[in-house]
């Protein structure tokens, strides 16, 4: 009888660490997923809060030059902007341009830079129209203007 | 019974404490970095407020056609801008430029000139962080 409950501590004892140890494993895991997702998160932001562009064109005098206007974006935010058919979108009036019909004269443009953005004429049509830029993190700038 | 409890107790207090050290090791370098930025974008917007500049003359520099353009520009501002990050746009075209000075102060005049231009035309000029003026001009 004395064997027997020396016994049953042992396994309340060993049940009780097995128990203790899985739930510390949750936790663990649990928080330390939640802050990989903070962690992601705060970049996010903090690539939100650094990025700023502004399209900087004459509303009047849009060029169009060997079948393509010209747009230029002005990296007027913190930190280098990709600029790529991948990192950017175009809608003008509200639709959005195919990938294939508009490129970027650079890559990426330091602060301070200017870029030009060579979109198919035959997207936009005379009269007056909206121009969306849509870059990183869904960063945007709208731009009115007359061809 | 006791033992049990009490190592239960410990192993779960462990884990609660590195977690707690886990979260607060990742979250602070987070929230800070994060209030930098907030920081950076907020005195970007209040450098916008204070920036202005003002085309106050074009003038031809040659016997033209086509026309070499001083266009002068002042600071009417109250920050200071670096004329390297500036652009030209003549009738909606980005034009190579050269300065008169790498620094625009307040209140300070610098000029700008541009080469193999018609002799009218509009013109914009844009500053490193994204405030412009237009000026029409004739060269008669």
């Amino acid at each position: 009888m004395g064997f027997s409950l020396t016994g049953t501590h042992v396994v309340y004892f060993i049940a009780s660490v097995i128990i203790a140890s899985a739930v510390s494993g949750v936790l663990v895991a649990v928080t330390n997923n939640v802050n990989t997702s903070l962690s992601e998160t705060g970049d996010r932001v903090q690539t939100q809060l650094d990025t700023d562009f502004k399209i900087v064109n004459d509303p009047n005098n849009i060029p169009n030059i060997t079948g393509y206007y010209r747009f230029y974006i002005k990296n007027i935010g913190g930190r280098k902007l990709e600029t790529t058919n991948t990192t950017f979108n175009l809608f003008v009036d509200g639709e959005i341009i195919s990938t294939a019909k508009y490129n970027f004269s650079e890559e990426s443009i330091q602060v301070g830079d200017i870029t030009t953005i060579y979109v198919v004429n035959s997207e936009i049509s005379s009269g007056d129209h909206d121009l969306r830029v849509v870059g990183p993190q869904a960063v945007y700038d709208e731009f009115e203007f007359k061809i | 019974m006791g033992l049990s409890l009490s190592a239960a107790t410990a192993i779960i207090g462990v884990s609660v404490l590195l977690s707690i050290e886990f979260m607060v090791a990742n979250v602070i370098p987070t929230m800070t970095d994060t209030n930098d930025s907030f920081d950076e974008m907020k005195d970007r917007a209040v450098e916008q407020m204070q920036t202005d500049i003002t085309i106050t003359n074009i003038t031809n520099n040659s016997l033209g056609p086509p026309y070499d353009l001083n266009i002068t520009v002042e600071n009417t501002g109250s920050i200071v801008l670096e004329t390297s990050y500036f652009n030209v746009l003549l009738n909606g075209t980005s034009q190579e430029f050269t300065c008169s000075e790498t620094y625009l102060y307040p209140e300070n005049i610098v000029y700008f000139n541009i080469t193999n231009q018609p002799n009218n035309g509009r013109l914009k000029i844009i500053t490193d962080n994204g405030i412009s003026d237009y000026f029409d001009y004739v060269i008669s």
